[in-house]
């Protein structure tokens, strides 16, 4: 059912001058974000092209996947083409040095998701986009891209191995779109339940406890 | 960065955050902590990352090749459109999503008297569950002791204010519920400015407090 297959060099993959120069010696290499690099910098269609294939696809099972009040499946298509519009027109702010590009068109799938349902609701009050909420300001120490590989490369692993009742909980939570309290609801569970197994599922991947403020942790 | 900043979302929201399940006006009071926090925008890296790890695992579905040239298309005639006018960013150290809602051309937030030491600002956030308001406490302003009647999010955005608890910098986030009685009072050496969302309105504890209750009604809009 799952491809848990990691994303592979394509030997079509840019030439590597499209690399962006991050800090010095660390490059971010992955074939998809150098597509994406290629796409903002030099409006690169193949380089879209080949995104497009890869992303759409993955978009689309996510649309689907929505049980949001007020989705429905014929909203999906209409889904990928937004985020894929937005992917082509945001390229250029696309920082490698932040984000793997898978993460960063999930967030774009994400925002856009809350921003039609947000449409179809009666807020067209909202002066804001979605995305407004992650304008974040420039890191002044970034995670190192090392350590951010780190821990998508154990993320990976980690969530494999979860137990059945964990790994479904963060599939409500995430794909789904299922807040805190409504996966309680369904699940019969008490919210305080489904917050610990969202959590034990977390920690077991170590998102939420990171070296860098373990010491803090153990001071409490 | 901030050192000061003790107070943060706890993990459930950061959770809802990133998955995008966040009601809107909680949305708005985290979004403005990540501003000033490090180690939360750090967490949510992480977060975001799960969600995309779940996305690419999924099994793909069927899309048919019309729909790229149908996005092609979209997207050359976006560009073919004149530029919207992109807002200048204020450089006030507001958040920026503080800064879209306080520039809302639809509706300008206008400050508002609200007791002798506090003046709000209410902004339009197009749902109906909570007032989302800037609060100003003056220089060394005495707010009056209240209790919560519902939950109540703020964030300092600027200066700071201490309660019975602790003194807040910019940055943190509280969360405040029924029973939760404090008179945050601004601090000594300037004004405090806060960005709050209210789901009912706070009930003062003192005896005559229903002679202020008209100014303290909420509006959510």
């Amino acid at each position: 059912m799952l491809r848990r297959t990691i994303d592979t060099r394509d030997k079509n993959a840019p030439a590597q001058n499209r690399v962006a120069v991050l800090n010095s010696s660390e490059k971010r290499s992955d074939q998809w974000s150098l597509l994406l690099i290629a796409v903002g910098e030099k409006r690169d269609r193949q380089a879209f092209a080949k995104l497009f294939k890869h992303f759409a696809p993955l978009l689309k099972s996510f649309a689907q996947a929505s049980r949001h009040e007020g989705w429905f499946p014929g909203l999906s298509e209409d889904l990928v083409q937004e985020v894929m519009i937005k992917v082509w027109q945001k390229a250029a702010g696309y920082k490698p040095e932040k984000a793997s590009a898978t993460t960063w068109i999930y967030t774009v799938a994400r925002n856009c998701r809350i921003d039609m349902l947000r449409r179809k609701s009666n807020t067209q009050h909202l002066p804001l986009e979605n995305e407004d909420f992650w304008h974040e300001p420039d890191e002044e120490t970034p995670i190192s891209l090392l350590r951010q590989k780190r821990s998508e490369d154990k993320l990976q692993n980690s969530l494999s191995q979860l137990p059945r009742e964990q790994d479904e909980i963060l599939r409500k939570v995430y794909l789904e779109g299922k807040s805190h309290a409504e996966a309680s609801n369904e699940l019969g569970l008490p919210l305080g339940t489904v917050k610990s197994r969202v959590r034990l599922a977390l920690q077991k991947m170590q998102i939420l406890v990171t070296p860098e403020y373990q010491d803090e942790l153990h001071h409490e | 960065m901030n050192n000061k900043l003790t107070q943060h979302p706890d993990n459930a929201m950061l959770v809802e955050f990133s998955a995008g399940t966040l009601p809107t006006a909680a949305s708005i009071c985290v979004s403005a902590h990540l501003h000033f926090c490090q180690k939360c925008r750090a967490e949510l890296l992480r977060l975001d990352q799960v969600g995309s790890q779940l996305m690419t695992e999924a099994e793909p579905a069927d899309v048919d090749d019309s729909l790229f040239d149908s996005v092609m298309a979209k997207i050359e005639k976006a560009e073919a459109a004149p530029p919207e006018n992109i807002d200048q960013e204020s450089d006030n150290g507001f958040p920026f999503s503080v800064n879209r809602l306080l520039n809302n051309p639809a509706h300008r937030p206008i400050w508002k008297r609200m007791s002798g030491s506090v003046d709000v600002a209410r902004f339009k956030t197009g749902q109906s569950d909570y007032e989302v308001a800037l609060h100003r406490i003056c220089a060394g302003g005495k707010t009056p002791k209240h209790d919560h009647q519902g939950t109540e999010y703020t964030v300092v955005l600027k200066g700071s204010f201490s309660d019975e608890r602790a003194v807040y910098n910019e940055g943190d986030f509280l969360v405040r519920q029924p029973g939760d009685v404090h008179q945050p009072m601004g601090a000594q050496n300037g004004e405090c400015i806060c960005l709050s969302a209210l789901d009912a309105p706070i009930k003062l504890t003192n005896p005559l407090g229903f002679l202020m209750k008209p100014l303290l009604r909420i509006n959510p809009m």
